[in-house]
C-alpha cells in the first residue's frame, strides 16, 4: 500500500510519446503512477504502427498526445495524464520539466537528447535514459552527482547523418518494447526507492544475438555540464551543437580538398579515370535529369547504404546546386571514404556548362 | 597469435559488411591501438570513424569497454586484460545512438 501511494504521489515527464513512449506510458499508467506528462508534437502515422504500441490504426492521423491521453485514460481513468503538443527546446524545457519529479528520455534524435539531459542536471531530476537503432539499444539512468551524465559518456554527438535515425535505418518493432519496459522498471524502482537503479552502468541489448552486457560508466570530473567546474550553466543551442560538432580534423577537410569543378569531371569522364559519380538526390529529380554514369542514393539513405559504396575508390558526389552533396561528402569522409569530393554547383552546373540538353528544374 | 574479438556498434557493422563480431589475430603486446590497427588494416572503411584520420585519438561519440570496464580513456598502449587477449572477452565499441 505505500508503494502504491508513492506511485500515486509521483509525477513523470514522458519525452516522446513514440517507440519507447508507448510502452513505457502503458506500464506506468498500469502501474497507477499518478501523473504521467507527456511532450510529443508528431501526428500518428501508419509507419508508426509496428512498434508505438500506444497508438492505433483508427489513431492515425491524430496527434499522439491525443491518441495517448484517450488509451492511457482508458486503461487507467484514476490518473492524470498532462499533454504538451508541443517540441521541447531551449526555451520551453526548464519549464516543462520543473513540475515533475523524473524524466524519461523517449525522443529520436541528438539534439533533444542533449537538451533533456542539459534540462535534468541543471534542474537536478534524473533522466531515464533509452535509445535504439535497428537491433540494438542502450539503457541507462543519469542522476548527477551520484553518476554520470549524457555528456560524460558521449560528449559530443556524431556528424550529421553518420548514425541513421530509425526512420532513415529502421528498428525492430519490438525492440523499443525492450529498452521502453527497461526504462519504466527503472522509473517505478526509483519512485520506490527499490533495488539498484542503473547509474552509473550502461545496459546494452543485442537483439540479434539475444544478449544484454552491462559496463560501467563513471562521471567525468572534467563533463562540462556536471563536472567539477562546469562551463554549460544554461541551455543552449542544440541544433547548432550537433550540427557543427564531430567534424573532420582540419588537415583533411579544407573545402577546396573536398570539391571538384563539373568541367574536371567531363574532363575524368573523358579520360576514363577509375572513379564513381554519387547523386544523393531523390528519385524525382533523378528521372527529370541525370549523369547517366551515376549510381542513386538520396541522401537521407546514405548513411543506412554506406555497403553499397567503395571506401577505396574515389568518389565524386553531386546533387542539384551542390548543398546536399557536400553534406553527402562531410559524412562519407567521416565514415572513412577518404577520396570523396563535392561537384561544385551539382547538375545546375553540368547543366549549364557541359550539357545543356538536359532539362533542368 | 591471439585472437581478439571485436563487438561493433550497428552503424560500423553495415559499414564494414560483417554481421556478427570482428576476428583478429595479433602478433606481440595487444593493446587499444593495436587492436584497433588491425582493425582499421582488416576494414579501411572504419579508417575516421572510430578515431579521428589524423590524430588517432577516440571519437566523443564512441567508448571502448571491455570485461565490463571503461576503456575510453586509457592509454591506447597500456595492455588489455588477459580475457581480451585470449578471446574469452570481445573488445566493445559503443556508439552513441539516438533513436526512440
Amino acid at each position: 500500500m505505500e508503494g502504491q501511494q508513492k506511485l500515486k504521489a509521483a509525477k513523470v515527464l514522458l519525452v516522446g510519446a513514440g517507440g519507447l513512449g508507448s510502452p513505457l506510458a502503458l506500464y506506468l499508467a498500469a502501474a497507477g503512477v499518478g501523473t504521467i506528462g507527456i511532450v510529443d508534437f508528431d501526428v500518428v502515422d501508419f509507419s508508426n504502427l509496428q512498434r508505438q504500441v500506444l497508438h492505433t490504426t483508427a489513431d492515425v492521423g491524430r496527434r499522439k498526445i491525443d491518441s495517448a491521453a484517450t488509451h492511457l485514460r482508458a486503461l487507467n481513468p484514476e490518473i492524470e495524464i498532462q499533454t504538451y503538443e508541443t517540441r521541447i527546446t531551449s526555451a520551453n524545457a526548464m519549464e516543462l520539466i520543473r513540475p515533475y519529479d523524473i524524466v524519461i528520455d523517449g525522443t529520436d534524435n541528438f539534439p533533444t537528447r542533449y537538451l533533456v539531459n542539459d534540462a535534468c542536471v541543471l534542474l537536478g531530476k534524473p533522466n531515464i535514459y533509452g535509445s535504439i537503432y535497428r537491433f540494438e539499444g542502450q539503457a541507462s539512468v543519469f542522476a548527477p552527482p551520484l553518476g554520470p551524465c549524457y555528456r560524460c559518456l558521449f560528449a559530443e554527438p556524431p556528424p550529421p547523418g553518420m548514425v541513421p535515425s530509425c526512420a532513415e535505418g529502421g528498428v525492430l518493432g519490438i525492440l523499443p518494447g525492450v529498452i521502453g519496459c527497461i526504462q519504466a522498471t527503472e522509473t517505478i524502482k526509483l519512485i520506490l526507492g527499490n533495488g539498484t537503479p542503473l547509474i552509473g552502468r550502461l545496459l546494452l541489448y543485442d537483439a540479434l544475438e539475444m544478449k544484454f552486457r552491462q559496463i560501467k560508466i563513471s562521471r567525468n570530473p572534467d563533463c562540462p555540464l556536471c563536472g567539477d567546474s562546469p562551463t554549460i550553466t544554461g541551455l543552449i543551442d542544440y541544433e547548432q551543437f550537433c550540427g557543427i560538432r564531430g567534424e573532420e580534423s582540419p588537415a583533411v577537410s579544407e573545402s577546396a580538398q573536398e570539391e571538384v569543378s563539373v568541367s574536371e569531371l567531363k574532363a575524368k569522364m573523358d579520360r576514363r579515370d577509375d572513379f564513381d559519380i554519387l547523386d544523393v538526390r531523390n528519385p524525382e529529380e533523378w528521372r527529370i535529369c541525370r549523369i547517366e554514369e551515376a549510381i542513386l542514393i538520396p541522401l537521407g539513405e546514405l548513411a543506412a547504404r554506406l555497403n553499397e559504396l567503395d571506401p577505396a575508390r574515389e568518389i565524386l558526389v553531386h546533387c542539384k546546386s551542390g548543398a546536399r552533396s557536400a553534406k553527402a561528402v562531410e559524412l562519407l569522409r567521416a565514415s572513412g571514404f577518404a577520396s570523396a569530393r563535392n561537384v561544385k554547383g551539382g547538375i545546375l552546373a553540368w547543366a549549364e556548362e557541359i550539357d545543356p540538353s538536359i532539362p533542368t528544374y | 597469435m591471439p585472437t581478439i574479438r571485436v563487438v561493433l556498434p550497428t552503424h560500423l557493422k553495415t559499414l564494414s559488411r560483417v554481421s556478427g563480431e570482428v576476428v583478429l589475430e595479433l602478433d606481440g603486446v595487444v593493446t587499444q591501438r593495436t587492436v584497433l590497427d588491425a582493425l582499421e588494416a582488416k576494414y579501411p572503411m572504419l579508417c575516421g570513424t572510430i578515431r579521428d584520420h589524423v590524430t588517432k585519438k577516440r571519437r566523443a561519440f564512441i567508448r571502448f569497454y571491455a570485461c565490463e570496464q571503461d576503456f575510453s580513456n586509457e592509454s591506447p598502449d597500456a595492455p588489455l586484460p588477459e580475457a581480451v587477449v585470449n578471446g574469452s572477452e570481445p573488445y566493445l565499441v559503443v556508439g552513441a545512438m539516438a533513436g526512440g
